[in-house]
């Protein structure tokens, strides 16, 4: 086998850009229902978690253990169908395409390309964390697990979705459950957190019905399907405003400026484990949806509104890293920082060249993952110090070492750092970007500066300052929360310092090879890679 | 023999009904035992009913002179107000009704009314079972609240005089009642204002009856509120007989609809978002359904404001959705339905229950993946296709307000811990029972299932927008 892989790679012509290759080990697993059983088997284990009965917390634990192992075997289907994804294959993999409401044309029709694995790992892999960080919880487990799960499934949902009447039910429907976790179980704050989250993701989800069904009637008012609605000319006057619309949704999801103002108070009171889960995948939809329907579908509209987005991300990076700096409250910096990844995403997105959409692709995983740890380490790093007042933390790493390192590493994974995933998908947006975008570009870069400083002088204060004697006790993480934060770590450098991520042996996709992006933008000939239309034979 | 046939389930309600209001009487302790197994009596002869439709109504034929209609619309509906009569008797807590009798025949009679109107093929029978259904729900209401039941009437009969009249004055232009002979004589009749009036005055009337619940719910009945069942006939089966009337007759002056569109997508546009905010207003569970249940009708008369068959078939797919929620929901909260804080932990104490009614309240505010959401989304590419964007942009936010006020209730059942024992001056939760409790799973069980099998049943709802003459 290994001959094998050292003669197909060596036959390999070397050029400019990779050339398609034959996948080895593709094809050892195939279902037909890989991406249903990724969506429904949380469902359904919810609705079990949801019936069975649990006098006085009895099984508790045995609710936890089955949303783990849920989210492990999704983890393992999808890691399993990840390896025998083949990269250069021009079109969607693991297709499922059912009729669901002919009268409309409404289809149950699922499939993935390159960002869409991407983001399907994302999700899992957040999936498993978000349980882990979720293990403290001891009232109303089992309502708690259940939400998660359903959250979890519609996540996957939403990725999934190859036509936009799915899209539209996945997406929105992630709000309601997540709604339900911050109010029965987050801070103080709850109310407002909760409240503001519904009012901004409604709005959003207002904005994308729009757009999906300015889509459908502008193509002829037959399909939902991408592969129809995205593929027919719908003139000028509507791409812009289709465009604006995604936009909406996209940047109330991401979240980029002005449409932010949820994300303070939600990434602050949200409990940890749903703080995880909306900064690592939720919020990463906003990103993709800009990705799959805007630039992959109605490019002509993309580059309409490109500029838009590169302002837009360019005052996120900005406002978030001054924010921060501004911050009084712990948590409320953390919230604050959380926005940047998005912006730098969005830049990739906005600068429209192969390289600055290989690197957005990269970034939603690499900031999915900076995000959830920088979001969750601060909370872990206030909850162990039992205060969130920037005022009192102080000098704290001597007596929570496991904490204090890992928030430092998230915080070098939040700033794209060398080693870390975030610095390669942040070197390839910019250096794609500088072409096209080069004031967005370079404002960005000037935002990433100023968070740098606020990173520094919050940890400075927070870790490494003189103790604070009139602070609260101070205790170091527990397992499990040394756990999810390692492993959120873990991922970050991996990507970082692999880029081929796991895989089975035998098997050869790179996690970020940028043959992943050519199914979605191949027929796209300003921003499509110059390897793009080729297809791999088994 | 087959035109017999098509009368035996509205036979069977009919003589239903009947028989619970003589079996009712019983009351001492010798029948007691039996009385407690009239509501399952009641469901069966429901659903006996609703499968004996299934059979003979999937022929397509006018009876009787033209007077029954027989064809997939009346199917639809007949079938919806049925299971949604059913799913109410089944799930109701019978503790809180103020008869026992009454409480099983009122609906199955108001049933009927809404039936009647499905497959009338003229005004008088469309005033007729109208009528039959609001005076259900009077009678349902003033049992506990006679002056709340003094005030329905009343305005139900002023909605029947405004109705009378605009029947009265389209009769007049056309010089038919049959629905069909009015669809093919306005076909070349020009818009104009004496025609106009008529149309307006009796499209109003139905609107103000399809919304009636609200007024009557919307208030504060502290002291003594209605009875659950009651407000479930209101807000369900009357509204839902009242929609089923303007649906037919909406498609009867389809061909001057010039006269009307902008009235209906006026009251579509202030049902949708008034229904939302106000859900959002009040803190009742009860109160919240009504008008939640207000603002789906919203949807549904923008629905039949597209005038095509796509739109009208959502619309219709739509009603059957909102007709089981509505009917069935407030029976589902019990008494305790009047007050956020006695339902609060619900979840708890009677989970099935606290399960029916969040599925219902999402699905009445339009939330994937369940019913509301399939129709709402369905009229909303129709109102794109036919150029309805304003009253889309209305109607999706009255759907983000409708979401918020379910997440409101929904988090006081599952989030909130019950109230402390003995705390006085609340209402009871609804007594466990298992009929109940299979009620309240059946009901879980309709609500999702819609959703799940949205295709074949909106398949039969578009049948039933074409059997209406739309193309």
């Amino acid at each position: 086998m290994i001959a094998g892989l050292v003669h197909s790679i060596a036959s390999q012509p070397f050029g400019p850009s990779p050339s398609p290759a034959t996948v080895p080990g593709a094809n050892i697993f195939t279902s037909a229902f890989i991406l249903s059983i990724a969506i429904w088997a949380p469902v359904l284990m919810a609705a079990v978690i949801g019936v069975m009965p649990n006098p006085r917390g009895r099984y508790d634990t045995l609710i936890k253990q089955i949303a783990f192992f849920t989210n492990f075997l999704v983890l393992f289907l999808l890691f399993v169908a990840y390896n025998q994804f083949q990269n250069f294959l021009p079109s969607m993999q693991y297709e499922e395409n059912r009729s669901w409401l002919p009268a409309i044309g409404a289809t149950y029709h699922l499939g993935v390309d390159g960002p869409a694995i991407l983001m399907l790992m994302l999700s899992a892999l957040i999936g498993i964390i978000a349980v882990l960080a979720s293990l403290g919880i001891r009232t109303r487990v089992r309502a708690y697990f259940a939400l998660l799960l359903l959250t979890q499934a519609c996540v996957t949902g939403a990725i999934a979705a190859h036509d936009l009447f799915v899209l539209v039910l996945f997406w929105s429907a992630a709000t309601v459950p997540l709604a339900l976790l911050i109010l029965g179980w987050g801070g103080p704050r709850r109310e407002a957190a909760a409240w503001r989250l519904v009012g901004y993701w409604g709005a959003g989800t207002l904005a994308l019905v729009l757009a999906v069904v300015g889509l459908y009637v502008a193509s002829g008012g037959t399909s939902f399907d991408m592969d129809v609605v995205l593929k027919n000319p719908i003139g000028p006057r509507a791409e812009v405003v289709v465009a604006v619309a995604l936009l909406i949704a996209g940047a109330t999801r991401l979240p980029l400026f002005p449409l932010h103002g949820w994300a303070r108070d939600v990434y602050a009171d949200a409990p940890i484990g749903v703080s995880v889960v909306i900064a690592g995948s939720a919020s990463r939809l906003g990103g993709y949806l800009l990705l799959r329907v805007l630039v992959g579908g109605e490019p002509d509209g993309a580059k309409l509104v490109a500029p838009l987005v590169a302002a837009v991300a360019a005052i996120t990076v900005v406002y978030g890293a001054v924010a921060a700096l501004r911050s009084p409250d712990v948590r409320h910096a953390a919230a604050n920082l959380a926005l940047i990844p998005g912006g730098v995403t969005a830049l990739g997105l906005a600068a429209l060249t192969p390289l600055s959409i290989a690197g957005s692709v990269l970034s939603l995983f690499a900031g999915g993952m900076a995000s959830a740890l920088i979001v969750s380490a601060f909370a872990t790093l206030s909850d162990r110090a039992q205060t969130r007042n920037l005022a009192v933390l102080s000098g704290v790493a001597a007596r929570m070492p496991k904490v204090a390192w890992l928030t430092v590493l998230a915080a070098l994974g939040l700033l794209g750092v060398p080693l870390m995933a975030s610095f390669t998908s942040n070197e390839m947006t910019f250096f794609g970007a500088f072409k096209t975008q080069p004031v967005g570009a370079f404002a960005v870069a000037a935002g990433l500066a100023v968070a740098a400083i606020a990173v520094a002088v919050i940890i400075q204060r927070v870790l490494f300052g003189p103790p604070n004697p009139d602070a609260p006790a101070v205790s170091d993480s527990s397992l499990s929360e040394s756990w999810y934060l390692g492993l959120l770590a873990g991922a970050l450098l991996w990507v970082g310092i692999v880029p081929g991520g796991p895989k089975i042996p035998g098997t050869d996709t790179p996690l970020f090879d940028p043959g992943l992006v050519n199914q979605m933008v191949a027929n796209i000939p300003e921003i499509s890679a110059p390897y793009s239309g080729t297809s791999a034979t088994p | 023999m087959t035109k017999y046939l098509l009368l035996v389930p509205e036979t069977l309600v009919v003589a239903g009904a009947a028989a619970m209001l003589l079996l009712g009487r019983f009351s001492t302790s010798r029948y007691r035992r039996w009385r407690s197994s009239l509501p399952a009596v009641a469901v069966a002869v429901l659903l006996i009913a609703a499968a004996v439709e299934l059979r003979a109504g999937a022929d397509v034929n006018t009876y009787f002179g033209g007077a029954l209609l027989v064809d997939r619309f009346g199917l639809f509906v007949k079938l919806a107000v049925l299971l949604a009569t059913a799913a109410g008797i089944a799930v109701a807590d019978w503790g809180a009704e103020d008869s026992l009798a009454l409480g099983l025949a009122m609906p199955m009679l108001a049933a009927f009314g809404v039936m009647v109107v499905a497959s009338s093929g003229d005004f008088v029978g469309v005033w007729a079972g109208l009528e039959l259904a609001g005076a259900a729900g009077v009678v349902m209401l003033a049992l506990r609240r006679p002056d709340a039941g003094l005030r329905l009437l009343l305005l139900s009969a002023a909605a029947s005089a405004l109705m009378l009249i605009g029947l009265g004055y389209v009769y007049a232009s056309v010089g038919t009642a049959e629905l069909g002979g009015v669809h093919g004589a306005l076909l070349g009749a020009a818009p104009t204002l004496p025609l106009a009036l008529p149309v307006l005055v009796l499209l109003g009337a139905l609107i103000y009856r399809a919304a009636l619940a609200p007024l009557q719910v919307g208030a504060a009945h502290a002291l003594m509120p209605p009875s659950p069942m009651s407000i479930g006939l209101v807000a369900g089966l009357a509204a839902a007989a009242a929609v089923v009337a303007a649906v037919k007759i909406s498609v009867a002056v389809g061909p001057v609809s010039a006269v009307y569109s902008p009235y209906i997508e006026i009251v579509a546009a202030l049902a949708m978002a008034g229904g939302g905010a106000a859900a959002m207003a009040v803190r009742a569970p009860r109160a919240r359904l009504a008008f939640l249940a207000a603002g789906q009708t919203g949807w549904v008369i923008a629905g039949l404001g597209t005038e095509f068959r796509t739109g009208v078939g959502a619309a219709v797919f739509l009603l059957g959705a909102l007709v089981v929620a509505a009917t069935a929901a407030p029976a589902a909260a019990g008494g305790a339905g009047i007050s956020e804080l006695a339902v609060s932990g619900l979840a708890t104490l009677r989970p099935a229950r606290a399960a029916a009614l969040s599925l219902a309240m999402l699905s009445l505010a339009g939330a994937p993946p369940l019913a509301g959401f399939f129709g709402e989304f369905t009229i909303a590419a129709a109102l794109a296709r036919s150029g309805h964007l304003e009253l889309l942009a209305v109607g999706l936010l009255g759907s983000l307000l409708s979401l918020v006020a379910a997440v409101g209730t929904i988090r006081v059942l599952y989030l909130q811990n019950p109230p402390e024992e003995g705390r006085r001056g609340l209402p009871a939760l609804p007594v466990w029972t298992r009929f109940s409790t299979l009620g309240a799973v059946a009901l879980c069980a309709v609500i999702a299932g819609y959703g799940l099998f949205a295709n074949p049943i909106f398949s039969l709802a578009d049948q039933g927008a074409e059997a209406l003459g739309l193309k």
